[in-house]
C-alpha cells in the first residue's frame, strides 16, 4: 500500500513538473501498444502532465529496418522500444539520447539497481542510452509426470549436462512420438540466443567463441539431434513452437523462457515445473540467454525532458510489468506479487534466480552479423557437415574480422 | 502555340506526349532506382550512411566478396535448381491442366476457376501452410506418404539439407501452377478449332496433333509463360521466409534470399546489390525472350 501511494504521488510529481512546459506530442514506435510501453504511455498521456504520446505499432521483424529506414531520412520516432542486442548498433553511431547526466540528476530512476546484463545492454562506452523494459531468459521446463513414468525424480530435475543428457536418453519416447527434449537450433536471433548460454557455461564468449569447451557444448546439441532425442525440425522451428511440442506432450523437456508460462498454464494437461539451465558439471559457471527490449530516447528529438519524463514514469511502474504483464523486471528490488497460480508462481522464483546468470549479447553495433557466424556454425555441424572444433574456429575467425 | 495545341489534340504531339510521359514514369520509377541499385553496389554502404547520397566507393571489392564467398556456390548451384526445376514443372503440370480442362466436360470452366484460389492467395500465406503440410513430426505429408507406404519414417523435408530446398520447390510449383495453367488454357482456346478438324480428315492422330498444331501454335505463349514463369521464380523470397529460412546451415539459400539477408539482415547493402545487380542481368535476357516472343504473336 505504501509503494502505492509513494508512486501516485511520484506520478503526480511528474505531472505537476511537466505541466509548467508547452503542450508537447511525442511519438513512440514499440512492437506491441499492448506491452507495458504501450499502456503506460497511454497513462501518461492522460495524466494532466501536457504531454501527449502517439504509439505506433511495428512488427517485430520490421521493427529494425523500419526505424532505421527512418533514421536515415530523419522521420524517426522520439521513443522507441527496442530488441536488447540492436541497442548497440544505435547507441554506438549517436542515434540515441546519451542519457547518463539526466540520471545522475533523476529522483525517480535509480540506474544502479538495473541487473549486470541489462545494464550493459543499454551502456556504450560507459555511457547509459535507455533504460530496460523487462528481462527475459531460458530455463529447463520438464514434463513431472514423464519424469514419474520414467522412473526420475520429479523433484530432482537434471543440473548437469551429464545428467541432461541421460534424462533425455530415459525419456525419449519415439513409440509413442515423444522426443526427450524440445530447444531451437533455429538459423535466426532465437537460435544465438538459444545456443550462446551453453557456450558461456563452458567458458566461451561471442568474441572467442572457440574457447576450449565449446565444443563440448555443441557436441552435446548434436548428441540430442544426432540421436534422436530432439525432432529434425528443431533446426527449422522457432522457441514458441518448439515448446508447443512440450506443451502437447510431444516433447519431455524444452528450453525456453517465462513467455511461455501464461499459454502452458492452459495449454498443458499435465504436471510442469521449470529449473535452472544444467551446467557443464557440478559447481560449474551458470549462464543463460538475456532477452526483451529496453527503452530510448532518439537523440534529434525536440523534447528530451518531456521523454525523459515518460522514462520515470515507466521505471515507476516497475512493480506492475510482472503481475500484469508476466515480464520479469529488470530492476533489482522488485518482488514478483503472485499471480494466483501456483506452477507460474514457483516458476517465476526459478527465471528470476536465472535472470541473475543472464548476459547480455553483444553489446556490439555489428551483432547481426556475429550473430549470424555463430548460427552458421551449430548449423554446420548439427547437419553433419563440419566437426564442431572446425566450424567454431571459422566462425571465430570470421568473428574477429567484423570485430577489428 | 495554336499550332502545338492542334498537334496535342490529333498528329504527332500527342504521340510525342504519351511517349514522354511513359517514358519519364519509366525513368523515374523503374530507371533510377535501377540505376541507383547498380551505383551501390560498387559502394560501402551501412544503415547509417543509407540516408546520405554519397558513399565512399568499394570498387569492385563487393563483387570480388560475393565470388569468393564460400556460400557463392552453393547459392548458384540452389538458384539454378530452384528456377528450373519450378519453371520446367510449373510448366509441365500447368499445361497438362490447361489440356485437361480444353476437354470442356460440364463444370471444366468452373473447376479451373477453382485452381487459381491457390494462386490467389498471398505468399507468406501459401508459405505457412506448407510449413506445416511438410513439418516433420506431425506433416500431412509424410502422413500420406506414409499411409501410402512411399515411406518407413518421416523426411524432414524443411530441415534435412538435402531436401530443404526441394521442399521450397515443392511448394512454389503448387504456387505457380494455376497461372501456368490460365495463361496457357487462353492460348489453347485461341487456336481455331477448324485446323484440328482439317488434321483428323487427313488423318492425323492426337498426337500429331499436338506436336504438329497446338505446339507450334502456342508457341508465343508459351515464351511468355516461361518467361513469366523464371521471372516470378527468382522473384520467390516469401515462401523462403516462411519454410526453410534459407537453412538449414544455408543448404536452401538462392540469389533473392541471399541478397536479402545481406542487406537486411547484416545492413550491408553494396554487397546485397551485387546480387540483384547479377539477377538482373538474368531477368533481363530473360526480359528479351519473352519482348521476341510476344512480338511473334503480334506478328500472327
Amino acid at each position: 500500500m505504501s509503494r502505492f501511494i509513494a508512486t501516485s504521488a511520484l506520478a503526480l510529481t511528474i505531472g505537476a513538473s511537466a505541466a509548467m512546459a508547452q503542450d508537447v506530442t511525442l511519438t513512440l514506435w514499440t512492437e506491441s501498444a499492448t506491452a507495458p510501453e504501450g499502456i503506460f504511455a497511454q497513462e501518461f498521456s492522460e495524466m494532466d502532465n501536457g504531454i501527449t504520446i502517439d504509439v505506433r505499432e511495428i512488427r517485430f521483424d520490421d521493427l529494425v529496418t523500419d526505424t532505421l529506414r527512418a533514421f536515415a531520412t530523419g522521420t524517426n520516432p522520439d521513443l522507441i522500444a527496442i530488441d536488447n542486442p540492436d541497442h548497440a548498433a544505435f547507441a554506438s553511431r549517436g542515434a540515441f539520447l546519451d542519457i547518463t547526466d539526466m540520471v545522475a540528476g533523476s529522483d525517480v530512476i535509480e540506474i544502479d539497481r538495473v541487473f549486470p546484463g541489462p545494464r550493459s545492454s543499454l551502456s556504450w562506452d560507459d555511457r547509459i542510452f535507455g533504460i530496460p523494459r523487462a528481462s527475459n531468459t531460458i530455463a529447463l521446463y520438464y514434463n513431472k509426470d514423464m519424469f514419474r513414468a520414467a522412473g526420475l525424480d520429479p523433484d530432482n530435475p537434471p543440473s548437469t549436462w551429464d545428467e541432461l543428457l541421460a534424462a533425455a536418453r530415459t525419456l525419449n519416447d519415439p513409440a509413442n512420438n515423444v522426443y526427450g527434449i524440445a530447444f531451437s537450433a533455429r538459423a535466426s536471433e532465437e537460435g544465438t540466443f538459444q545456443f550462446l548460454p551453453w557456450a558461456q557455461m563452458a567458458g566461451g564468449t561471442f568474441d572467442n567463441i572457440n574457447a576450449e569447451g565449446v565444443a563440448d557444448a555443441l557436441e552435446l546439441w548434436n548428441t540430442f539431434l544426432s540421436e534422436g532425442l530432439a525432432s529434425p525440425d528443431t533446426l527449422t522451428r522457432g522457441q514458441w513452437d518448439s515448446t508447443g511440442t512440450f506443451n502437447g506432450g510431444n516433447a519431455a523437456m524444452a528450453i525456453s523462457g517465462p513467455w511461455e508460462l501464461g499459454r502452458m498454464a492452459s495449454d498443458a494437461d499435465f504436471d510442469w515445473g521449470v529449473t535452472l539451465l544444467p551446467v557443464r558439471a557440478e559447481g560449474g559457471e551458470r549462464a543463460s540467454a538475456l532477452g526483451d527490449f529496453n527503452l530510448a530516447i532518439f537523440a534529434n528529438t525536440d523534447h528530451p525532458d518531456a521523454a525523459f519524463a515518460y522514462l520515470e514514469y515507466f521505471w515507476s511502474q516497475a512493480h506492475r510489468i510482472w503481475p500484469e504483464f508476466t515480464r520479469m523486471p529488470a530492476i533489482e528490488g522488485v518482488e514478483l506479487a503472485p499471480t494466483g497460480d501456483a506452477r507460474i508462481d514457483a516458476a517465476a522464483a526459478v527465471f528470476a534466480e536465472q535472470l541473475r546468470y543472464a548476459r547480455n549479447r553483444g553489446p556490439h553495433p555489428e551483432w547481426p552479423r556475429i550473430s549470424q557466424r555463430i548460427q552458421g556454425a551449430f548449423q554446420s555441424v548439427l547437419t553433419g557437415q563440419e566437426e564442431p572444433q572446425a566450424a567454431l574456429d571459422r566462425a571465430a575467425e570470421e568473428i574477429d574480422e567484423i570485430l577489428n | 502555340m495554336r499550332r502545338v495545341l492542334q498537334s496535342m489534340r490529333d498528329g504527332i504531339g500527342f504521340d510525342t506526349m504519351l511517349v514522354i510521359l511513359t517514358l519519364s514514369y519509366l525513368l523515374v520509377f523503374a530507371g533510377l532506382p535501377l540505376i541507383y541499385n547498380v551505383v551501390i553496389s560498387f559502394q560501402t554502404v551501412d544503415v547509417f550512411s543509407l540516408g546520405t547520397l554519397m558513399h565512399p566507393s568499394a570498387g569492385v571489392e563487393n563483387y570480388v566478396d560475393i565470388f569468393e564467398d564460400r556460400q557463392a556456390e552453393t547459392v548458384l548451384r540452389n538458384t539454378i535448381i530452384f528456377t528450373l526445376g519450378s519453371v520446367a514443372l510449373q510448366f509441365t503440370l500447368g499445361f497438362a491442366l490447361a489440356l485437361f480442362f480444353h476437354q470442356n466436360f460440364t463444370g471444366a470452366t468452373w473447376i479451373r476457376g477453382l485452381f487459381l484460389a491457390g494462386w490467389v492467395m498471398p505468399g507468406l500465406v501459401v508459405g505457412v501452410l506448407w510449413n506445416w503440410l511438410l513439418s516433420g513430426d506431425f506433416g500431412v505429408v509424410n502422413y500420406v506418404l506414409d499411409g501410402l507406404g512411399l515411406i518407413d519414417e518421416p523426411v524432414f523435408w524443411r530441415s534435412n539439407p538435402e531436401t530443404s530446398l526441394y521442399s521450397v520447390l515443392i511448394a512454389n510449383v503448387w504456387y505457380g501452377t494455376p497461372f501456368n495453367m490460365i495463361l496457357l488454357a487462353v492460348g489453347l482456346s485461341q487456336i481455331p478449332e477448324d485446323l484440328y478438324e482439317a488434321a483428323e480428315l487427313d488423318g492425323a492422330n492426337a498426337f500429331q496433333r499436338f506436336w504438329t498444331i497446338t505446339l507450334p501454335m502456342m508457341r508465343a505463349t508459351i515464351g511468355a509463360v516461361i518467361a513469366l514463369g523464371t521471372i516470378f521464380t527468382l522473384q520467390q523470397f516469401d515462401l523462403f521466409a516462411a519454410i526453410t529460412q534459407g537453412g538449414p546451415a544455408g543448404s536452401s539459400t538462392v540469389a533473392q534470399y541471399w541478397s536479402w539477408e545481406l542487406s537486411f539482415r547484416e545492413f550491408d547493402f553494396g554487397r546485397g546489390a551485387v546480387i540483384s545487380v547479377l539477377m538482373i542481368i538474368v531477368v533481363l535476357i530473360v526480359s528479351l525472350i519473352y519482348v521476341r516472343s510476344t512480338k511473334a504473336e503480334t506478328q500472327l
